[in-house]
């Protein structure tokens, strides 16, 4: 008897550990979704649960937005669950992109692999050479791709056409304290202005008493942004979108004088030095030390609530030597994963178009800042929208810079510049950039001799990447 | 042993009907240790293999490729600047971080152990809180206190006329910056530590002492510090291996920078490894130098320390 007993401990510990185990695994590499084959029987989890699939072809959707951004995501999808009875799809927020990534390649090697994933703007190579992917345009109908912006139609596609559908986008934006441009008399800033105007705006302002001009976090996207508002390629082979890139070109021309401007504010003390952040930046404005800021059109809505004075918006500014060229579209798009199967893959796409469809653009918009990804919204836009921008007007700056963004040249061919680079390692190359700041303000560096010093390491990288596609 | 009771069982008569009971114990003790044996397995011995093999490859980010590099990761990595500096921060952590936070502890439990008592599980209390903090909650309050433009310090500094540096963002001062942020929240730890080998020593060895004339410095000098010696021990042996691992503060302070001014060993790894463009082979070949760095440093502690450890 006692004997019984105590095997009966044994069995129950090791049933314990070995469930306990279960958990661990699945949730290292599955991440916290009920998977393929459970999800389509028993209810998903969450809220998402409404309704019993039934028949229904079940979608796992992994994105990345949390919080109030993930609530806005959670409620489209409820939308498009309740519109209709065939597809039922299942949401899991899975924490920041780099993780949903982590979660991806884990997933990959355990078959468990999701039909709809949320991957950042650099890592489209990346996600290209997954060979994984079913691209957008093999499932749309005729002309369905023009419904896009341009930017955002272009950003991912390639020689083919759209193969991921862009999904919250965002460009960068100059937020300024009107109070401080009016106790400078500065009047509001042209919408196109180069660096000599921008600086002009800085004296007027230190003078006026303000402490710092502007500030923003050394984070390589806004050298990225201003280097293609200038014109300027990030890489070679067009900014890698019509072969491979094998070399950076950000250390000539533009990519110079660009950071030589970005430098050069820190340097002279129009901008404090923060760091790579991007929040230590936000309470140096709203403490109102700055007068102007870099930051994410995405951000507007925290801007105008937050800040204890009122809050307008410009455009980034460009080098003096170029025209304004515009904001490359940037934020995260959704990739449709090659499930083997179809049907199943056609059911992913519906549930993406749902997601591109007016509605869904005006609530996404509206709701979370970004932008609106389809054309006719811009050219048109819809009554609620209108209100909406007469009340946030700053999303018109934001909507205006992206809208007269130049994608095509005079001569009609592609301006790569504002198409954005593209490269495997760029993620990689943006650290090393964010590090060169350094190399500049504390070792005494020029601004050349620390991009050329960035651009060894950044061609070293390219070359291992593309190291894979050889023979 | 295992070879003499071999040795012994060789004479003994064979049962064929009855299995031996011995043969049958052990069998239990590896049933009894099969639940840890998978678990440990499974989450260390499995990836420090796996972790090796990578580490001789070179791994797409996308996935499913590698190429066989042999011992290019390694190479690549003894001969890259980077590599180095991130050595030279880890070292200079651990300098900075260990000697520091275990003197300091030392002091505040002798502080702690004399006088005003019956406050003793107050002070206790306030000195502990830090080390249940987590180490992200420390990095986003230290952001607070070393902002160079409305963080408190430098707002202090300023009420003195001081102008306070760039704590963050300098080469001078980031290092030392994340140091003391560790250091403060190792430092609850190490007084606990430090104040229960306190407790262990014998009142009447400074009875003693005292009767011989011996004032407070030579009773600390002759009687606590060496009595204390394998409490210190073991605190250096923690912290050293802490200081090596730092991450939670650097990850939320500077990420490493200015430049790579505090991207340490353990830092590198991670962002080769999970953030970006994920360099797993490189990774994991730095993962294991750090590896060989820390087993390197325990075997000289363990050296260095086996003479001069009293133990009571």
């Amino acid at each position: 008897m006692r004997r019984t007993r105590y095997w009966t401990g044994v069995l129950v510990a090791m049933a314990l550990v070995a469930s306990a185990c279960d958990g661990g695994t699945t949730e290292a590499t599955d991440a916290p979704t009920t998977g393929d084959q459970g999800a389509a029987t028993t209810a998903a989890p969450g809220d998402t649960a409404a309704e019993e699939p039934g028949d229904a072809i079940t979608i796992e959707f992994w994105h990345a937005m949390a919080d109030d951004l993930g609530q806005v995501v959670e409620d489209l999808v409820d939308q498009y669950n309740e519109s209709q009875d065939e597809v039922f799809v299942n949401a899991t927020f899975q924490g920041s992109y780099d993780d949903t990534y982590n979660a991806l390649l884990a997933a990959f090697e355990a078959g468990t692999a999701p039909n709809i994933t949320q991957n950042f703007d650099l890592a489209a190579q990346t996600m290209f050479d997954t060979g994984r992917l079913v691209p957008a345009y093999t499932l749309m109908e005729e002309g369905e791709a023009d419904e896009f912006l341009p930017a955002v139609r272009e950003y991912y596609s390639d020689e083919d056409g759209m193969v991921a559908m862009a999904f919250n986008s965002s460009t960068p934006i100059v937020y300024y304290n009107v109070d401080m441009f009016e106790a400078a008399g500065l009047e509001p800033p042209p919408g196109d202005w180069d660096f000599s105007t921008f600086l002009e705006y800085c004296e007027a302002l230190e003078a006026s008493g303000v402490e710092f001009c502007v500030t923003f976090g050394t984070v390589g996207w806004y050298f990225e942004q201003i280097l293609a508002n200038s014109g300027g390629l990030y890489f070679n082979n067009n900014n890698g979108r019509t072969d491979r890139a094998t070399e950076v070109q950000f250390n000539e021309g533009q990519g110079v004088e660009v950071f030589e401007f970005l430098t050069g504010l820190i340097a002279d003390g129009h901008a404090p030095n923060l760091g790579n952040t991007w929040t230590d930046t936000d309470s140096v404005f709203f403490a109102e030390e700055a007068a102007m800021i870099f930051d994410s059109t995405a951000g507007a809505r925290g801007f105008q609530d937050n800040a204890g004075f009122p809050v307008s918006t410009a455009f980034i500014p460009h080098s003096d030597s170029s025209e304004r060229n515009g904001v490359v579209i940037g934020g995260a798009a959704l990739w449709l994963i090659d499930s083997g199967d179809n049907e199943i893959n056609r059911a992913a796409w519906d549930f993406m178009r749902f997601m591109a469809s007016t509605d869904p653009q005006v609530q996404w918009h509206t709701g979370t800042g970004y932008f609106p990804v389809r054309a006719d919204l811009q050219e048109s836009p819809p009554a609620e929208l209108e209100s909406f921008w007469d009340e946030n007007p700053n999303f018109r700056t934001a909507m205006e810079q992206l809208a007269t963004t130049r994608t095509e040249l005079d001569d009609g061919s592609k301006n790569y510049a504002v198409l954005g680079g593209r490269a495997g390692p760029f993620p990689e190359i943006r650290r090393i950039l964010t590090e060169t700041y350094s190399a500049v303000l504390d070792e005494g560096m020029s601004p050349q001799e620390a991009l050329d010093q960035a651009a060894v390491r950044a061609n070293q990288a390219l070359a291992d990447y593309n190291a894979f596609f050889e023979g | 042993m295992a070879e003499v009771v071999a040795e012994r069982r060789k004479h003994l008569p064979v049962k064929k009907d009855a299995p031996p009971r011995r043969r049958r114990r052990h069998w239990r003790a590896y049933l009894y240790l099969f639940p840890t044996l998978v678990i440990i397995g499974a989450f260390v011995y499995y990836p420090i293999v796996e972790s090796f093999r990578l580490s001789l490859n070179r791994v797409a980010p996308f996935g499913g490729t590698e190429i066989f590099v042999g011992l290019d990761n390694y190479t690549r990595l003894l001969t890259s600047a980077e590599f180095w500096n991130n050595v030279e921060v880890s070292m200079w952590f651990m300098v900075g971080a260990v000697p520091v936070g275990i003197a300091l502890a030392v002091a505040i439990a002798l502080l702690l152990s004399y006088p005003v008592r019956r406050l003793a599980w107050a002070h206790r209390m306030l000195i502990f809180v830090p080390v249940v903090i987590s180490s992200a909650v420390a990095g986003v309050l230290f952001r607070w206190l070393y902002n160079p433009v409305v963080g408190h310090i430098n707002t202090w500094l300023e009420f003195f006329g001081i102008q306070g540096p760039q704590w963050l963002t300098s080469r001078t001062w980031a290092l030392f910056a994340v140091t003391v942020a560790v250091v403060w929240r190792q430092l609850g730890f190490n007084v606990i530590i430090a104040l229960a080998g306190l407790q262990q020593i014998d009142e009447s060895y400074y009875e003693a002492a005292k009767v011989d004339g011996a004032g407070v410095w030579d009773r600390i000098r002759y009687i606590t510090l060496p009595l204390l010696s394998p409490t210190l021990f073991f605190l250096v042996v923690v912290n050293v291996i802490i200081s090596l691992q730092a991450f939670g503060e650097i990850d939320i302070l500077t990420q490493g920078g200015p430049g790579q001014a505090t991207e340490n060993l353990v830092y590198s790894v991670f962002v080769d490894a999970f953030v970006g463009t994920r360099l797993r082979g490189f990774a994991s070949a730095q993962a294991f130098l750090l590896a060989l760095m820390i087993i390197a440093v325990s075997f000289i502690q363990f050296r260095g320390f086996r003479k001069r450890v009293h133990y009571q």
